[in-house]
């Protein structure tokens, strides 16, 4: 049996080590590319989402390497999401590849039932093996947040553009690589200092951007053309409240936990209460939510959706009658979407922004005078 | 009294004698919006954003038009009507979205409807909304035992009599006495199922009286609503397991019971924009083709739609079928 996952940001990494270690027979699909995504698009039923198309995309990719068993993301309850695994295994199986799609039951929260799958897959490894692979997993995926965190403070302050962006290469290869908790943690150490080290403007008081929206757009830079790069270039400081490590903590893993936790969803479903009362699947509850937590917090928030995503369309109906007020820009992303369009956009965001920031200032020293 | 504004869209087709009955057994005035027009989409369409689905913007369209003339506006929030089967994201939004794209609607009487919770809470939930009506408890009860009878009579009017929803509420609320069976037909040149959501059938102007047209036409036409929901839902579980979403059954139900070869060609209608439209009309396309047995045409429908287009596609949809006819009786 080989084993094979799309892919969703550095995911691959932390999954990589966990089948390693339980000596499973592991295929990393190709790195998105153009060719990832037109398959997937030429391959998929019209008018699905770019999540839809990259994972397809992805797992048709893994099959011609010889993979045959798929792990996706799967349940109830949420949004089309819920759906997908099934359908790509009929598109797999009609394009003549006998691969199997497995569901992970995002919605049920059971830790147990993906260690069942992981133990049944893994021909009923021992679960002290399977324990210790899961925890190193965790460990490697909280350091890579770590680092992202740092990197995204230090693009928009490093004299030299693209400098952190290098460093950030070289963390995650060195992540990757890592086999013991020893190597991982002076790694770690090496990196966030050669961060540090980067020079930096230390006056300069960057615009503040959140960051936004579906997790898988957010998540994977191929499907949003990286964004946080680009942005970065502009000197602009991203913040955003999903990471991949609180992404499948939430919705895999520690479901269990989850009181147990300072939990920041429950602050955002708040703030989302009096324009969106309920979960309406997806992130459309996240995304209102955000808004109005996050107006006067930042200068402004970038909402990002998949084209055709429904309870992102449902949160952007809501989101521009909040009485909060921040400005937003949404972009939905699919397989039509060209980078300079995009940074098009972004320059006269960030205009908008700086010109806001200008005036408040201007205000401020009019008002003491 | 009290009046309640009903918009004739989304779920109206599947509750409004279940609705109606409720709120007049409560004493109130039930309003219900008039078939959608040119100009009510042109209004829906104007207050959300671009990428809301077709049926959003039809939705939003009869809540304006409902505005002024009801004290309340009655915005359920469909959220589950059978054990683990959801419905999708817009349902779930609507009276939020309504209230955020529409400040000026009269105040929604929403309910969060969910089959997966206890059976009292469910109760507690209709109580709290009716306590706006200020009705006590033992009327509403009476009020719900009343629409359960209501609900199951119309299902019944639609399952054994082959009339369409719009027809069965204008038989059961005393417009019409008796609804012609849109099945019978002397001597059809084709008989032709249409699946899709209720909403997309039976709203005229959406779909062109695509029924209509097709009745004209000669054709003897089935919908979902004529086959039982049992047979339905058994169907989906053959082709998928189990239903993933509130429509399924209208969809891939309908298209699995109708692709059986009992007949001559199978329309599926969606609506541009429908997340759950584009993953069940690929199971019924890809289960067609699997079988072979009968044509399938999938439909798609936007605000901009042309007549004309839809015309030459269900007249050559039609010659096709002739055609087939013609040739397996040569043969």
């Amino acid at each position: 049996m080989r084993v094979s996952t799309p892919h969703m940001g550095n995911l691959y990494i932390p999954l990589k080590t966990l089948f390693e270690r339980l000596d499973m027979d592991y295929v990393i699909p190709p790195k998105n590319s153009q060719r990832t995504l037109s398959l997937g698009t030429k391959y998929s039923p019209e008018g699905l989402c770019i999540p839809f198309k990259l994972t397809l995309g992805n797992m048709i990719e893994a099959a011609e390497l010889g993979a045959d068993t798929m792990i996706m993301a799967g349940g109830y309850g949420i949004c089309r999401l819920g759906n997908y695994a099934q359908i790509q295994e009929q598109v797999l199986h009609d394009l003549g590849y006998k691969a199997e799609v497995v569901q992970l039951g995002v919605s049920e929260n059971k830790f147990a039932g993906l260690m069942n799958v992981v133990k049944h897959l893994s021909g009923d490894a021992p679960w002290v093996k399977i324990i210790s692979g899961f925890r190193f997993g965790i460990k490697k995926m909280n350091v890579l947040d770590i680092i992202e965190r740092e990197v995204q403070r230090v693009r928009s302050r490093e004299k030299v553009k693209g400098s952190a962006n290098r460093v950030y290469e070289q963390a995650v290869n060195a992540i990757d690589e890592a086999g013991d908790y020893r190597i991982l943690n002076a790694a770690t150490k090496k990196y966030l200092l050669e961060l540090n080290n980067i020079p930096q403007d230390k006056q300069c008081q960057p615009l503040v951007v959140g960051i936004m929206g579906e997790f898988f757009v957010v998540l994977e830079p191929f499907s949003n053309l990286d964004i946080e790069k680009e942005l970065g270039k502009l000197g602009v400081e991203v913040r955003r409240n999903t990471y991949i490590s609180e992404w499948t903590n939430f919705n895999l893993l520690f479901g269990a936990l989850k009181r147990f936790r300072h939990d920041k969803n429950k602050e955002i479903h708040r703030a989302a209460m009096p324009y969106l009362k309920c979960d309406i699947g997806g992130d459309g509850w996240e995304s209102v939510g955000e808004k109005v937590l996050y107006s006067g917090k930042y200068d402004g928030l970038i909402h990002l959706a998949p084209f055709t995503c429904m309870p992102e369309i449902v949160a952007q109906n809501i989101m521009s009658s909040t009485k909060e007020q921040i400005p937003v820009l949404t972009i939905f992303c699919d397989e039509q979407m060209g980078k300079p369009g995009m940074i098009t956009r972004l320059e006269a965001f960030v205009d908008l922004l700086k010109r806001r920031r200008q005036k408040e200032q201007s205000d401020l020293i009019s008002l003491k005078s | 009294m009290v009046r309640i504004g009903i918009p004739r869209a989304l779920a109206f087709y599947q509750y409004y004698p279940v609705w109606r009955t409720f709120f007049e057994k409560l004493g109130a005035v039930v309003v219900s919006s008039a078939p959608t027009t040119k100009q009510m989409l042109a209004d829906g369409s104007k207050r959300v954003i671009a990428d809301t689905c077709l049926p959003g913007k039809v939705f939003m369209g009869h809540v304006l038009s409902l505005v002024g003339n009801c004290d309340y506006v009655f915005i359920p929030v469909i959220r589950s009507v059978k054990p683990k089967v959801y419905n999708c994201a817009k349902f779930l939004g609507l009276a939020d979205m309504t209230r955020a794209v529409i400040p000026e609607c009269p105040p929604i009487l929403e309910i969060d409807f969910d089959i997966n919770k206890r059976k009292e809470k469910i109760y507690e939930d209709i109580y709290r909304m009716a306590a706006k009506l200020s009705v006590d408890r033992a009327r509403v009860k009476e009020a719900v035992t009343a629409s359960i009878k209501v609900n199951n009579e119309y299902r019944r009017l639609m399952a054994d009599r082959g009339l369409t929803p719009v027809q069965a509420i204008d038989v059961m609320f005393g417009k019409s006495v008796e609804g012609k069976d849109i099945r019978v037909h002397s001597n059809p040149v084709a008989s032709i199922a249409l699946i899709g959501h209720n909403y997309l059938l039976y709203d005229e102007h959406v779909n062109h009286r695509i029924l209509q047209r097709l009745q004209g036409a000669g054709c003897r036409v089935s919908t979902p609503e004529m086959v039982p929901e049992e047979i339905l839902q058994s169907v989906v579980n053959k082709l998928l397991g189990r239903s993933y979403w509130t429509s399924e059954e209208d969809v891939v139900g309908a298209g699995g019971y109708y692709l059986d070869g009992r007949i001559d060609g199978v329309i599926g209608v969606t609506a541009f924009g429908c997340g759950p439209d584009s993953l069940m009309i690929d199971t019924v396309r890809r289960h067609a083709s699997n079988l072979g047995n009968a044509p399938f045409m999938n439909l798609t429908l936007e605000e901009h739609t042309a007549e004309a287009g839809i015309i030459t596609r269900l007249e050559a949809f039609i010659d096709m079928i002739k055609r087939r006819k013609r040739r397996t009786s040569c043969a």
